[in-house]
């Protein structure tokens, strides 16, 4: 039944694809998510239709995703009838122009930054877009469909092999959906690293009914970005996953829980569900089995620790999302009371393609212990901000500074924050371990859900560490009070530390709340000190430098730097212009700094940069 | 253990209170169709805050009928989630990104100089009422770090100083106020060289 029904949609899907994989009109395809939307991509898109249309242009203006590659954006690839596409980088709406009157032309825009030709050969002078240092050793499964189909149409998605995940399960019984989890190995990506497929199996041994499905798609984790990426780009990967997990674990109703920073993913998903419920794979008798399966997306409001597992069962229950006490496990009492599971995005995304292609097909990517492809977004001290997806068990380095570029020209790498805030830290010279969880744990760290930033050396590792106290304390439910009060300790002796006034007791102090905040009831309390840890761990030399000598090697903690004039220039002038305290004054001719009013902002040493000096406080001679 | 789940206690609806008719009418329009265990709660607030650009008190107390609760949990909930809001944002809020991308590229820099140009502390309103700082989450534009937000719009990769020209434009001291963009990618020239004068 279900089959003959599949074909037809298919079918009729491929014919809409087929526009876009073959195209016989000029196609250009401009990329829209929230990374590309704040660089001015929908003003691309906008120019780009209106000029077409009143050029009266032959051409086709479509939207797509992102392909994750957020430091060329806004992305616009060019696709001519029989030839491979053109990706131009940086194509803000005044530069559309002159790009459609080159396309017209029909050459490579010459004016314009084409940063690469799709697929694998490369073309007229420009690379491979697999061949580019950020693509090259990425394996796309879970972004096949990022930036090249249009998220907005479930055709496309369909077209590309969606939904036969969906079809081959239904035709299986769950537990078999559940075994060949299990045989593919996956586990949550959301940073537990507990096995899926047993998960699943909780769930479907629970006796009570409704049983509740849920996607954390709370990505609060700051510099993590991956889930955003994938829900605005191919929402219906994570529709389809989660309909295979309703059938599999014999659940009534899905949620989707999406953070509230995300509008745009909470639109797409939004579409996806009603898209997917008008073609009859959402709601009553999907695709004419028996199985039913509803499904819902919620908007959250803004609270860190909605993304731990019960305090989000907590938030869809109308209280405070404060995490609840375990056991009962979700699986015994979750939503209302009921049988529910939580996963993570890629967890979910990833189940259709275990369907779809097997378990064995899934399972050659990977390391001996890891399987699959992971995704990572790079951010901070790194040349190329972006999203990425590599085999499990890829060195971290290989990740960092060959794709990702490294820190900017002229600096070094100090440390690796792997996912999250409460991940902790490696140093540099352990950037080689491979990407995934076990090399991590060794080193007190966890791997996260994937958002990796990156620290170069004129970052203060005591001032990372101040941030992420804060972040810990600001989202801290109140239940427990190791993890309210002792996170706010932590953070006064941190803030103590940079100030210039820290003693050595406090490093015992500091261990002692560490140890103790290990009794919270969440991950939340008990990962909060990882950071701090790491710092005791690998970078003690630094941590004592800023107790013992009163001084910050990176000149970042603001109680131990002072700005002076060391020189008079001719751009001091600037310097007392831009000071926003009127620090910079002029004394007969003569500039100096009035250390009460100066708010050590920076400003005037960016005017006056060889003038101007950040010098220790309490240097010694 | 189990009590947690079965959680707001049920009490009797309490009847609304203060606040004008229209404005208890036009809260009540918005939430109808709403009810208790629906997952309804979140989307309440954010009708309401979308409708009104926060959450007015008199909303607490006919969401607690609504909801079946009392107003004392409708109120921990809103305090609870930090994008929901009980009073009405500044005229005119910039919105500062605090996650680690932007940590780490000196952010903190260009909050201090905001906090001094706007003459406002971050979460709070300048005294005359004008201008807000709001701290938000990383949402991952972490290619434009560090930046702040105006009216939907994201300004970065600032310098301190390009914040500080950025914010006294924005305050109208340096000419006509204004919220230009930097053009993404725009290019600009370099400066000359600084030139060291000999003092004596």
């Amino acid at each position: 039944m279900t089959l003959p029904r599949y074909k037809e949609m298919w079918q009729q899907a491929e014919d809409v694809w087929a526009r876009t994989a073959r195209p016989v009109r000029t196609l250009i395809k401009v990329g829209v998510a929230t990374c590309s939307r704040v660089v001015g991509a929908e003003e691309t898109l906008q120019v780009l239709r209106s000029e077409v249309h009143e050029r009266a242009f032959d051409f086709e203006v479509m939207l797509t995703g992102c392909p994750g590659l957020c430091y060329a954006e806004p992305l616009v690839e060019v696709v001519q009838p029989n030839a491979p596409g053109i990706l131009y980088q940086r194509v803000t709406a005044d530069k559309v122009p002159s790009l459609l009157q080159a396309v017209a032309e029909g050459g490579i825009a010459q004016d314009q930054q084409a940063l690469a030709v799709m697929g694998d050969q490369e073309s007229g002078g420009l690379p491979a877009l697999k061949s580019i240092e950020f693509m090259r050793g990425q394996v796309r499964r879970l972004m096949a469909n990022c930036g090249v189909t249009d998220p907005e149409n479930i055709d496309h998605y369909i077209a590309r092999g969606g939904y036969e995940g969906l079809v081959r399960a239904l035709g299986m019984k769950p537990v078999e959906v559940i075994d060949e989890l299990k045989k593919s190995g996956l586990w949550g990506r959301g940073g537990a690293a507990f096995s899926t497929g047993l998960k699943w199996e909780f769930l479907y041994n629970a006796k009570r009914k409704p049983k509740y499905l849920i996607c954390n798609a709370d990505e609060g984790d700051p510099g993590s970005f991956v889930n955003r990426n994938l829900m605005e780009s191919d929402p219906q990967l994570l529709v389809e996953g989660m309909i295979i997990g309703g059938y599999a674990t014999d659940a009534d109703k899905g949620f989707i829980y999406i953070r509230d920073e995300y509008p745009l993913p909470v639109e797409r998903m939004e579409l996806a569900v009603q898209q997917a419920r008008e073609r009859g794979l959402v709601g009553e008798n999907i695709l004419g089995s028996d199985f039913s399966f509803e499904l819902e997306v919620v908007r959250g409001a803004g609270s860190y620790v909605c993304g731990d597992e019960t305090g989000l069962l907590s938030s869809l229950e109308d209280r405070r999302g404060m995490p609840k006490i375990k056991p009962p496990f979700p699986a015994q009492a979750g939503v209302f009371a009921m049988p529910s599971n939580i996963n993570n995005v890629e967890s979910y995304t990833n189940v259709p393609l275990i369907m779809r292609h097997g378990a064995e097909w899934w399972a050659e990517m990977g390391s001996e212990k890891h399987k699959g492809t992971k995704m990572f977004s790079l951010s901070g001290q790194v040349q190329r901000v972006g999203i990425l997806e590599v085999p499990l068990g890829t060195p971290t380095g290989e990740v960092v500074m060959r794709m990702g570029g490294g820190p900017p020209e002229g600096r070094k790498l100090k440390a690796v924050q792997p996912g999250g805030p409460l991940s902790g830290v490696i140093p540099a010279s352990d950037v080689d371990i491979p990407l995934e969880p076990d090399p991590y744990r060794e080193r007190g760290v966890l791997m996260g859900s994937g958002g990796l930033v990156i620290l170069d050396d004129t970052n203060c590792i005591v001032d990372l560490c101040i941030y992420f106290e804060w972040f810990a304390e600001d989202e801290s439910c109140g239940r427990c009070t190791t993890c309210f009060a002792g996170t706010r300790r932590m953070l006064e002796i941190l803030r103590r530390i940079s100030s210039g006034r820290g003693r050595l007791a406090d490093l015992e102090l500091i261990k002692l709340l560490g140890n103790i905040a290990q009794n919270a009831n969440c991950f939340h309390g008990q990962g909060a000190p990882t950071a701090v840890m790491s710092m005791f761990r690998f970078f003690e030399d630094e941590l004592l430098e800023h107790v013992e000598r009163k001084r910050c090697p990176a000149k970042v903690c603001r109680g131990l730097v002072r700005y002076e004039v060391r020189h008079h220039s001719d751009r001091l002038p600037a310097a007392e212009a831009i000071c926003p305290t009127n620090a910079v004054v002029r004394d007969n001719g003569a500039y100096r700094i009035d250390q009460l009013k100066c708010i050590k902002c920076d400003a005037c040493r960016e005017q006056a940069p060889y003038a101007i000096a950040v010098v220790d406080e309490f240097a010694t001679a | 253990m189990f009590s947690q789940a079965s959680h707001n206690s049920r009490l009797t609806p309490v009847e609304p209170v203060a606040g004008s008719t229209e404005l208890l009418a036009r809260i009540s329009e918005l939430v109808g169709g709403l009810s208790p265990d629906k997952v309804d709660l979140l989307k309440a607030f954010h009708r309401i805050q979308h409708e009104f650009g926060y959450v007015p008190r008199e909303a607490v107390p006919l969401l607690a009928g609504k909801f079946r609760t009392t107003p004392a949990i409708i109120y921990g909930t809103i305090d609870f989630y930090s994008e929901v809001r009980l009073a009405p944002s500044a005229e005119t809020t910039v919105e500062w990104c605090s996650g680690p991308a932007c940590l780490l590229k000196g952010s903190l820099n260009i909050r201090r100089a905001l906090e001094a140009i706007l003459d406002c502390e971050m979460n709070r309103t300048s005294a005359d009422g004008k201008f807000g700082l709001r701290l938000v989450q990383c949402d991952g534009t972490c290619h434009l770090a560090p930046l702040v937000r105006h009216e939907g719009r994201y300004i970065g990769p600032l310098t301190v100083s390009e914040s500080i020209e950025w914010a006294r434009r924005l305050k109208g001291e340096d000419g006509r106020a204004s919220t230009q963009d930097r053009g993404a990618g725009a290019e600009e020239e370099p400066p000359e060289a600084e030139r060291l004068v000999e003092t004596e």
